[in-house]
């Protein structure tokens, strides 16, 4: 960020001192002692684990706590000189706008133009500047082609950017967003990232962006927050961000700094520009390409999901359109499969075939038995008890493959945000094995969203598990006779490259390319890992991979 | 997918005009129905929304208000036929049946069926026109400075409909996605589910509104397109319709009767009080833009 565009002297688009902040009926604080300063223009991360209290952080900023959602609240928030803690959310408007992680309810009219209009008119602006203002800011976040549209015929990305532009529409000094990429595929969250950028360097809006993967938006940022069980943990450059989150949370660091770090570079850097830049200085050139390793079917067995020529139609808001057109797939047992592309390639489409609720138009589709969970694993959970739930031995047997026999007293909203997960993936399973065997194919449709590192680990063990046919309590092999394929339908390339044997890439309904994950995901830029984009080496993708590479050529 | 009654941003006569002229021309429709009886004058209503949804450009609400209006009238005459044995001309005796008691199939009460299902099915479809085709935020915002709170909750309501089914759809999905062996999932714990999270939902969703400022209480502004050039149209065909229906059943236009023998007037008031109403349906038409013939280019001679 230059220095120019960070307006010192004015008042601070946010200056928040000594806050603490309880929830109604919360048995702990969900902000303790904050304090912390954002210069006006200035660009500022928000890290930290899941309910850290970034959220919360937000909220205070724009006027919601504790004007919307009450609780007990001391100390100081000041937005762009306004008293947020005297000021409700409508009238600190003009000066921030939030923009939180669900799109959907983030939206109340009917046409985009009216949605972004709307705050200008609550504000009493005449229709003139009303109109120039809805064009300005629409042209600023290229959505023009959207004006005309209705708001229940818009995709998650176009959701997204219509609900900022109407935080953005009265030109407030700061931004708030609250993990905005989480919804969106790689390509359309570095876009939004970037254009976060250009509205913070050419209209100076302050931006406070809270997100889980750092290593899409560190290098934008001016400073670092982290946000650790509702106390600032750290507060500085992404530089030293990145110092103190290899010494006290690892959970917190980018897969570029975790490679520099395992090679033993001591400067860690803030992006792949930056990495690429140190690794020069080090003599550290690209080598010729070597050919990849080609990772074999896991048997020779048959497959136990196999698609030809599937098609399938769906209604998209305005008319039917093809969304999986031709596809050609073989899933064998054993298989750990990412299945990547970007929002509406036919992802969540496929998967939603093969567990039958869409039906193909044309192909043919066979499979042995399937257990699907959806994007929303709270949608499985209807009852108060988690025995309830999954009745018997079958239910009982359920349980033990995601190792939650224990809780099966408990109520299922009294788990954590892992645990509720496993036994929503539990009740999918509930039937469809045979004795210890799983079902042939275990499918999960975005599972991360809204993870932070530490449960998307827990993801990957309980995976290689139903993959690897490992107990996950005693890590002992159990007694099936066929692993299960397990594919999951995910955004996050790093995700993918922890879990992942193999990644099929859809695009537009048909398979753009399928084979080894290192393969995959190294030879792109959207779609490959911080590593491979640092190191530009087939089959180099993972930071223990691209540290033994660093090492050898460092010696 | 996609409610086929759900507003469509287009341009045309019906989509840009006020929403005091659009409810006021869709009302008046409304209103000869629950004004008349005659069979002929509610066909006429009926065909008059028909028409009009079709010229605004509404033709899957149409079609699929049709559909439903249809059904419901078939369901109303037979009910009717069913339940009342009045009428002299009796056209099958299905002797006793239990609750029902005697039942005797009369054509009086199935031509009263009818009436009364064509008054539903006229009514049914003009207001899916008017879901299909007036702008619900330009109703809102005529709505707000007489009513802010009724204007507050019908943002928030008409805002957590789609929310709530796509939710619902989701709860269906993850129902039917449960193992064989884990509880099944009754309507009752889904709809106990889905209740509970719209309480969520529009809790969020009233956080945006409170954002977007809704609770300031700042001078209104004047409305961008509040008035447009259709607007007389419109009024102009609401009142002619409104007059022609008052003037007509003053006159004897509704002339019908159902018991003890149908009677259906076909005189000239009747007719002409069909033939307006009918007409009253071309409201919406737009004339086709006229193109000008280019001036034919003919190569230039250049001159020597």
């Amino acid at each position: 960020m230059s220095e120019l565009a960070i307006r010192r002297g004015a008042a601070p688009a946010l200056a928040v001192r000594g806050l603490d902040y309880s929830y109604p009926r919360a048995s702990k604080p969900a902000l303790v002692d904050v304090s912390l300063e954002i210069a006006p223009g200035e660009f500022v991360l928000l890290a930290g684990r899941s309910a850290s209290g970034k959220s919360t952080l937000l909220k205070a900023a724009c006027g919601l706590v504790p004007h919307f959602h009450g609780g007990e609240i001391e100390g100081e928030a000041r937005v762009a000189d306004l008293d947020a803690l005297e000021a409700g959310p409508g009238e600190l408007a003009a000066a921030v706008g939030y923009l939180a992680q669900d799109p959907e309810t983030q939206v109340v009219s009917t046409t985009v133009a009216a949605e972004i209009e709307l705050p200008l008119e609550m504000r009493g602006d005449a229709p003139t500047d009303r109109a120039r203002a809805v064009e300005e800011v629409a042209l600023a976040l290229a959505i023009p082609h959207l004006l005309d549209r209705a708001v229940d015929t818009l995709s998650g990305g176009e959701l997204q950017r219509v609900a900022l532009a109407a935080s953005l529409v009265t030109r407030p000094r700061l931004i708030l967003l609250d993990e905005p990429t989480s919804q969106l595929d790689p390509v359309a969250g570095d876009e939004l990232i970037w254009l976060l950028r250009r509205l913070n360097e050419e209209w100076g809006v302050a931006v406070l962006l809270a997100e889980h993967r750092l290593e899409r938006c560190l290098a934008a940022a001016d400073r670092v927050v982290a946000m650790e069980g509702g106390a600032v943990g750290f507060y500085g450059p992404p530089r030293d961000f990145l110092r103190w989150s290899n010494d006290s949370d690892a959970a917190l660091t980018t897969p570029a700094a975790r490679l520099f770090s395992l090679a033993g570079l001591e400067s860690l850097p803030v992006g792949v520009r930056d990495a690429r830049q140190t690794l020069r200085g080090t003599g550290v050139g690209h080598p010729p390409h070597i050919a990849s390793r080609r990772v074999p079917h896991p048997c020779s067995s048959e497959p136990v999901l196999e698609a030809k020529n599937l098609w399938v139609e769906l209604d998209r808001g305005e008319e039917m359109r093809d969304v999986l057109r031709g596809i050609d797939l073989e899933v064998r047992p054993g298989e750990r499969i990412a299945l990547m592309g970007r929002n509406g390639a036919g992802k969540s489409t496929l998967l939603r075939t093969a567990a039958g609720l869409l039906e193909a138009v044309a192909g043919k589709l066979s499979l042995d038995s399937i257990a699907l969970l959806t994007q929303n694993p709270s949608d499985y959970l209807v009852r108060e008890r988690v025995g309830d739930e999954l009745p018997g031995g079958e239910g009982m047997a359920a349980l033990r493959v995601v190792g939650l026999e224990h809780a099966i007293g408990a109520d299922p909203r009294d788990l954590s945000g892992g645990e509720r997960q496993r036994l929503a993936l539990a009740i999918a399973l509930a039937g469809r094995m045979e004795g210890e065997q799983l079902p042939a194919v275990v499918a999960l449709d975005e599972p991360t969203r809204g993870m932070d590192r530490a449960r998307k680990d827990d993801l990957v063990a309980l995976i290689r598990g139903l993959a690897e046919d490992v107990d996950l309590l005693s890590h002992s092999e159990r007694k099936a006779t066929r692993p299960a394929a397990v594919v999951v339908a995910t955004h996050d390339v790093e995700f993918a490259s922890a879990f992942a044997e193999r990644v099929v890439l859809l695009g537009e309904g048909v398979v753009i390319a399928d084979g080894p994950m290192e393969e995959i995901l190294s030879g792109g830029w959207y779609f490959a890992t911080e590593v491979a984009r640092v190191l530009d080496r087939p089959g180099v993708v993972t930071p223990e991979q691209g540290a033994a590479v660093l090492r050898g050529e460092l010696e | 997918m996609r409610s086929p009654f759900a507003y469509k941003p287009q341009r045309g006569p019906l989509q840009d005009a006020s929403p005091g002229a659009a409810v006021a021309y869709l009302g008046a429709i409304v209103v000869v129905a629950f004004l008349y009886l005659n069979p002929l004058v509610l066909l006429a209503a009926g065909a008059a929304a028909t028409m009009a949804g079709i010229l605004a450009g509404a033709r899957a609400a149409v079609r699929s208000a049709l559909k439903m209006a249809l059904s419901l009238a078939l369901l109303i005459a037979v009910v009717n036929a069913l339940v009342t044995s009045r009428g002299e001309t009796v056209v099958a005796r299905l002797g006793e049946w239990p609750l029902f008691g005697r039942v005797d199939i009369t054509l009086e009460a199935i031509v009263a069926g009818i009436s009364y299902g064509l008054l539903a099915a006229a009514t049914i479809v003009a207001f899916a026109v008017y879901s299909a085709c007036v702008d619900p935020d330009r109703v809102l915002r005529a709505l707000r400075p007489l009513a802010g709170r009724s204007a507050l909750t019908a943002t928030l309501v008409s805002r957590l409909v789609p929310v709530a089914a796509a939710d619902a759809g989701r709860l269906r999905d993850a129902a039917a996605l449960r193992g064989p062996a884990a509880a099944p999932v009754g309507k009752a714990p889904l709809a106990r589910r889905l209740l509970a999270g719209s309480l969520d939902r529009a809790v969020d969703v009233a956080a945006t509104l409170e954002l977007r400022g809704y609770s300031l209480d700042a001078p209104r502004a004047r409305n961008r397109r509040s008035h447009s050039r259709y607007d007389r149209r419109f009024y102009a065909v609401a009142a002619l319709v409104l007059a022609t229906a008052i003037a007509g059943k003053i006159l004897g236009a509704d002339d019908f009767q159902s018991y003890p023998t149908v009677a259906i007037g076909f005189g000239p008031a009747t007719l002409a009080v069909t033939a307006i109403v009918t007409l009253s349906g071309l409201a919406p038409f737009r004339r086709a833009m006229k193109r000008r013939p280019l001036p034919s280019r003919r190569p230039e001679v250049a001159r020597v």
